[in-house]
């Protein structure tokens, strides 16, 4: 009994057990009438592998048992009861399941039979045979059979006509339903998986616009910039905000005689502007600085100052009214502090960068810490998912 | 008095930072840098002088607290009535 086990095993079949390979040979036998069958029916047989290639030595089986494999492994109609037969095999309980699985394959072998050759008499005999065999199943173990490939090679030179139709038959049928079988799960898997990737993408979009909306509520709500100022630039000319409208502004609020944090803030701002301006496909941006120091910081003396950095920058001052609005507008804190003998004094003010967009709408700000590349690609991010505001 | 301008501004920082050097590396000994002192004074308004003055002192304090560590200030105390 052990001996035909093995051998099936290695040809991916656990089904073979003595009385299985009796009860096969008994009906090609029986088919047959042949008495020398069985005698040519243990020869010595070439199997070969998946991969086209021979196994290491001939093994004897029996070529029913083969042909019995292939057509039960082709079969998707009792994949499931296979799968049964597998579990009860695994699980031990040879019996019941086993006889299941005997009964399911000899059924399903039959039926390849039928689906294949018309001309062979024998076939209608085989289904009523089938459950011959069922009898004999309290013994047997059976398992998950597998397909196999070109027995055409591997059976002996001596074989009955019967023998080489099934092989013909069964060709065919098998490899290519298994193909088949494969390539429609592969499709629907890929169908299904790529279903499901298209939801969750579109999903993810819904979300990050509807966060973009929300915060762009938000800031309508905090409403800051949304009144008007009226400065004069550097250059003498008054402006208002409306004529900074439909243009990014980067805004800074500080004083000429700041110390060190102005000029670091307002280079900063000139080499943003200038690896924006870079980027032919982005608007162009509009740096703008606001005095908190209107007293001192008139237009002549804004003009000095902002021609050390960006070229496109605009100083801005006025009146010390306008600039508290325009300071108002965006929150800005500004406080001068205590003048010395010569009457100089520092203002203590916000430090941040504004971004404003072209709807005039304070989008962001910037602190110390972040530096000119961080700046300049939050603003290139700001830029990109820019939607116009409906009127 | 006008505020500096660029090059000014530029020759304040490095006698500042001249300065800053040399405290640096005699442990704040002010009369060891004496000549860095003067020469930034000369370079920086009055007020910037007492701004970076007080930001040294700002520098030191938290390079104080980030290797000595500190102690949180206690509470407000509670009323005993």
């Amino acid at each position: 009994m052990g001996y035909y086990k093995i051998t099936c095993m290695l040809y991916e079949s656990m089904t073979t057990c003595k009385e299985l390979c009796h009860c096969s040979l008994k009906r090609l036998h029986l088919n047959q009438g042949q008495d020398n069958y069985r005698a040519k029916s243990y020869g010595v047989i070439r199997l070969n592998d998946h991969q086209g290639q021979q196994p290491p030595e001939p093994l004897p089986v029996h070529p029913a048992i083969i042909q019995k494999a292939r057509f039960a492994g082709g079969s998707m109609l009792c994949l499931k009861r296979r799968m049964l037969g597998l579990v009860g095999f695994i699980g031990g309980d040879l019996h019941a399941m086993s006889g299941r699985l005997l009964r399911c394959t000899l059924r399903s072998s039959a039926v390849q039979q039928t689906s294949g050759s018309t001309h062979h008499p024998q076939r209608v005999w085989l289904s009523s045979q089938a459950p011959l065999c069922g009898h004999h199943t309290p013994k047997h173990r059976t398992g998950l059979y597998g397909p196999f490939t070109h027995p055409k090679q591997t059976l002996g030179s001596s074989r009955g006509p019967l023998f080489t139709q099934r092989v013909a038959l069964s060709q065919g049928p098998n490899t290519s339903t298994a193909k088949i079988r494969l390539r429609t799960r592969l499709v629907v898997t890929l169908l299904f998986g790529g279903g499901l990737l298209g939801t969750w993408w579109y999903v993810r979009n819904e979300k990050q616009q509807n966060h973009r909306l929300q915060r762009i509520e938000q800031l309508k709500k905090v409403a800051l910039g949304q009144g008007d100022f009226s400065l004069l630039d550097h250059r003498g000319h008054r402006r208002t905000k409306r004529d900074f409208l439909g243009s990014w502004v980067i805004l800074y609020f500080g004083f000429t005689h700041c110390p060190d944090i102005c000029p670091d803030e307002l280079d900063k701002i000139s080499a943003v502007v200038s690896a924006l301006d870079k980027d032919q496909s982005l608007p162009v941006v509009q740096p703008l600085f606001v005095t908190v120091d209107p007293e001192r910081d008139n237009v002549a003396a804004l003009e000095r100052y902002v021609k050390d950095f960006h070229p496109r920058l605009i100083g801005l001052t006025g009146t010390p009214e306008e600039v508290k609005v325009a300071g108002k507008d965006y929150r800005v804190y500004a406080s001068p502090g205590p003048k010395d003998e010569d009457g100089d004094y520092i203002v203590d003010h916000t430090i941040l960068i504004y971004l404003v967009n072209p709807d005039g709408l304070f989008l962001d700000y910037y602190n110390r810490m972040k530096d000119d590349v961080q700046i300049a690609e939050s603003i290139r991010n700001h830029m990109k998912s820019y939607v116009k505001l409906p009127e | 008095m006008s505020a500096p301008n660029s090059n000014q501004r530029k020759a304040c920082w490095g006698a500042r930072d001249e300065l800053w050097k040399c405290l640096d590396d005699n442990q704040d000994n002010a009369s060891s840098c004496e000549q860095f002192q003067k020469e930034y004074e000369a370079s920086c308004p009055a007020q910037w002088v007492k701004h970076f003055t007080k930001r040294r002192d700002f520098l030191k304090y938290k390079e104080k607290m980030q290797t000595e560590g500190f102690e949180p200030a206690d509470g407000p105390k509670e009323s005993q009535s």
